[in-house]
């Protein structure tokens, strides 16, 4: 491995003999956080590798390079990058010289060997029996336990393998992608309006950052400009996803530690929050409200009043039992220490949103690469250096009393217009997008030709996230996983796709 | 503190919905219903193509022309309300749900601006037929094969104080081996296939399987994705289909009572055989 730098911010990472790719250095002259990296293919039907970078500054740095049998795996200088080249190879049938892990990760063992369904679509695939080679710990009473697919609630399946010493976990490996529903493939050739159905359903519950980010991305492609309306109704959208995502999370911190009430009064508040939403646009989680250029529902003033009461309340009778629960010292016997996730290994694995930020790392797409009616606005980010489940708590908690302050913020202001500025779809373009969903920095990459998507790559934050989470789970009882794996909070569809 | 909250919990007003009121409600579903009387043919062939998922569908039968609607395929996106002028409405209440798979298909005859008139589910239950069904414990399994978490979501809502789904007797359970009752949500993925089976053949029969939502009643967005096997009855017997993107807890609720009030016939045989 060589690691040259060049005169100016950038540095190369690569191996001797092969053509390297240029990872750019942020301001600590440490390598930029990976965001995300995925391939496409072009007219000719050539493999396109881009590796989307933040340096620290406002716009996101792409690096685009051809795959031409010799581009080299950045895995071991920026372990971020290990899932996506994975993912990558599944796709596309892409070998990256120097790859430390090779195991697929989208095809479980029924998939036989040779199928890259993005680079040609798979007819009829035979079933293949095959073993995963889990990474083993050995040693005198070292025993693994085995947990899923299917896990005892109301919960997305996936896997997990413990090698455990006694109580304590000495390892974690995951297994996911049971729900890889294919998606990326589904959004090739489709209407570029229609798109947004599908980001809706690639993660249920976080389903209007997934559309905004979508259409987000077509207009960055099409050159449209969103109406000041429509882009205040989509923040206060995507601000009360988050405050019903943390006040759902946090009830279910309470419950993972046996504290029933407490979950029952944060599920009341998060229903009352839902309900409000189904009673001014008659969607309870804002599906089919985001399309490219605009939104399809609009307020009355009255209705403004109405949710703008019901967040107001919500949030009041959220910080009080906020409140109660973090401060009660079962419950801080439980939460501190417990899960910590170190700085270091959250930088090293780019991780984002609530998880990034209990760990110190200062960054939130709303404030770093505003979009939408967040330019322009003051945003406070919570941050704590903890790393700990109290710490994803207390950020969560930080977040949504922000989140309810801008909502009420921009209700008490929406400016006036139309709703929808039509995009006209021509030629052969593409764009991009990010939005700090309430798991974090979302990235939705789009290509469109002639009005029909040829392409669409989704970062979603759980696929960065999940890599990470084992490291928290280290030297913790195994009876404390549940708990730390709840702070995560991470989508299982999301990051399978 | 746990003082506190008691305190608290006791000062609110209780939020249960009594059954009544959940019973057909759909707010918030976004399902579409049709308004036969503004029926024409241009707009039943224009909600026919503008439809994503195919839920609207023409047919010349002779010199009818029949508009079908499958509720199973339907995501909600509101296009068909959008160009229906009229014809073509959100909801008001939807008893389809809890239903058998061509329970959840509507045919209409566009030149009768009429409904082709299929068995229309039972438009209520009194509480004491409610409770008679679920007279006992009925425990559910919830499984997850692929779907997007949008159903689990709304499933969850059911155990919140507003739905309360225990005030029947019903509550969640961590083992199919203790279920009496499956609620699969999603598309089952080829990665998920082995272990929709593996949890089926762990329940104890009888077995009741309820597909829910889009996704698990028709496959929705993901049907003929290379990574999906197909909705759920595609891989397991299924008994009842609750559709929606997603279903409100309201929507669940009635479909599950409604499953048990046309799958209880199930129920007696194996008492029989137990008293033998």
């Amino acid at each position: 491995m060589t690691i040259a730098r060049h005169s100016g911010n950038q540095e190369t990472v690569g191996e001797r003999n092969h053509a390297s790719i240029v990872v750019p250095l942020d301001r600590g002259g440490t390598p930029a956080r990976l965001v995300s990296l995925f391939g496409s293919l072009d007219h000719a039907g050539e493999v396109v590798v881009r590796y989307v970078f933040d340096a620290g500054e406002a716009e996101y740095h792409i690096v685009q390079r051809p795959f031409d049998g010799s581009l080299a795996s950045i895995a071991a200088s920026v372990p971020a990058a290990a899932w996506y080249e994975r993912e990558l190879h599944d796709q596309y049938g892409v070998e990256l010289a120097g790859q430390p892990d090779r195991r697929p990760l989208l095809f479980h063992e029924n998939w036989p060997d040779g199928i890259h369904p993005l680079r040609k679509t798979p007819g009829e695939i035979p079933w293949t029996e095959r073993e995963y080679p889990f990474l083993q710990v050995q040693g005198e009473g070292v025993c693994e336990v085995a947990v899923g697919p299917v896990h005892a609630g109301i919960i997305e399946p996936g896997h997990f393998r413990f090698s455990v010493m006694g109580d304590v976990v000495l390892h974690l490996e995951l297994r996911h992608f049971y729900t890889h529903k294919g998606t990326e493939k589904r959004f090739e050739g489709l209407p570029a309006g229609a798109g947004t159905m599908l980001a809706e359903s690639v993660s249920g519950d976080n389903c209007f950052a997934h559309a905004v980010a979508y259409c987000q991305a077509v207009e960055s492609a099409c050159g449209v400009q969103v109406p000041p309306r429509a882009s205040a109704l989509r923040l206060v959208g995507l601000e009360l996803e988050r405050l019903i995502a943390h006040i759902g999370d946090v009830g279910f911190l309470a419950n993972d530690v046996g504290f029933v009430l407490a979950h029952t009064l944060a599920s009341s508040i998060k229903e009352s929050l839902l309900q409000a939403s189904a009673s001014c646009l008659g969607t309870r989680y804002w599906r089919g409200v985001a399309c490219p250029g605009g939104v399809r529902a609009d307020f009355d003033s009255g209705k403004i009043r109405d949710l703008a009461n019901a967040v107001t309340e919500a949030a009041r009778k959220f910080a009080e039992l906020a409140h109660i629960i973090l401060e009660t010292p079962s419950v801080q016997n439980r939460f501190e220490s417990a899960g910590v996730l170190k700085r270091e290994v959250a930088r090293d694995l780019g991780v984002v949103g609530p998880v990034a930020r209990a760990s110190g790392m200062d960054l939130d797409v709303r404030r770093d690469h505003p979009y939408g009616h967040y330019r322009g606005l003051q945003l406070e980010v919570p941050v704590t250096r903890y790393g700990d489940v109290m710490a994803r708590a207390r950020v969560r908690v930080g977040e949504a009393a922000v989140s309810a302050g801008l909502i009420q913020e921009i209700l008490a202001a929406m400016p006036a217009g139309a709703i929808l500025e039509p995009a006209v779809f021509s030629g052969h373009v593409h764009g991009f997008s990010a939005v700090e969903s309430p798991r974090g920095e979302l990235f939705y990459w789009v290509e469109i030709e002639d009005g029909h998507v040829r392409r669409c790559h989704i970062k979603s934050p759980s696929f960065q996230n999940w890599p990470a989470m084992p490291f928290a789970v280290r030297d913790n009882v195994i009876a404390d996983f549940p708990l730390i794996n709840k702070s995560f909070n991470l989508s299982y569809s999301g990051c399978d796709r | 503190m746990i003082l506190d909250i008691l305190e608290r919990s006791l000062r609110e007003r209780l939020p249960l919905i009594p059954v009544e009121a959940l019973w057909g409600d759909c707010r918030g579903s976004r399902m579409p219903n049709v308004q036969p009387a503004r029926l024409t043919p241009e707009i039943a062939r224009r909600v026919t193509e503008i439809c994503p998922t195919r839920a609207f569908t023409t047919q010349e039968k002779g010199a009818v022309l029949e508009l079908k609607l499958s509720y199973g395929a339907c995501v909600g996106c509101g296009r068909c309300i959008e160009a229906g002028q009229g014809a073509v409405i959100a909801a008001q209440s939807f008893p389809w749900t809890g239903v058998s798979k061509e329970g959840l298909v509507r045919r209409w005859d566009v030149g009768k601006r009429a409904e082709i008139v299929a068995a229309l589910p039972e438009p209520s239950l009194a509480r004491q037929q409610i409770y008679s069904l679920v007279g006992r414990a009925l425990n559910i399994r919830q499984l997850d094969p692929g779907s997007c978490n949008g159903c689990e979501a709304e499933i969850t809502a059911l155990t919140n104080p507003f739905y309360d789904l225990e005030r029947f007797g019903m509550h969640f359970v961590a083992s199919p081996k203790h279920a009496d009752m499956l609620l699969i949500t999603g598309p089952v993925t080829r990665n998920m296939r082995e272990a929709v089976k593996k949890t089926y053949e762990a329940m104890p029969a009888p077995k009741i399987v309820i597909a829910v939502g889009a996704c698990g009643c028709s496959g929705g967005l993901f049907e003929g994705s290379y990574a999906v096997a197909g909705p759920a009855d595609a891989v397991i017997p299924v008994d009842a289909y609750i559709p929606g993107c997603p279903p409100t807890p309201a929507m669940l609720v009635s479909g599950i009572l409604r499953a048990l009030q046309t799958g209880a016939g199930k129920l007696p045989d194996v008492e029989r055989a137990g008293a033998d």
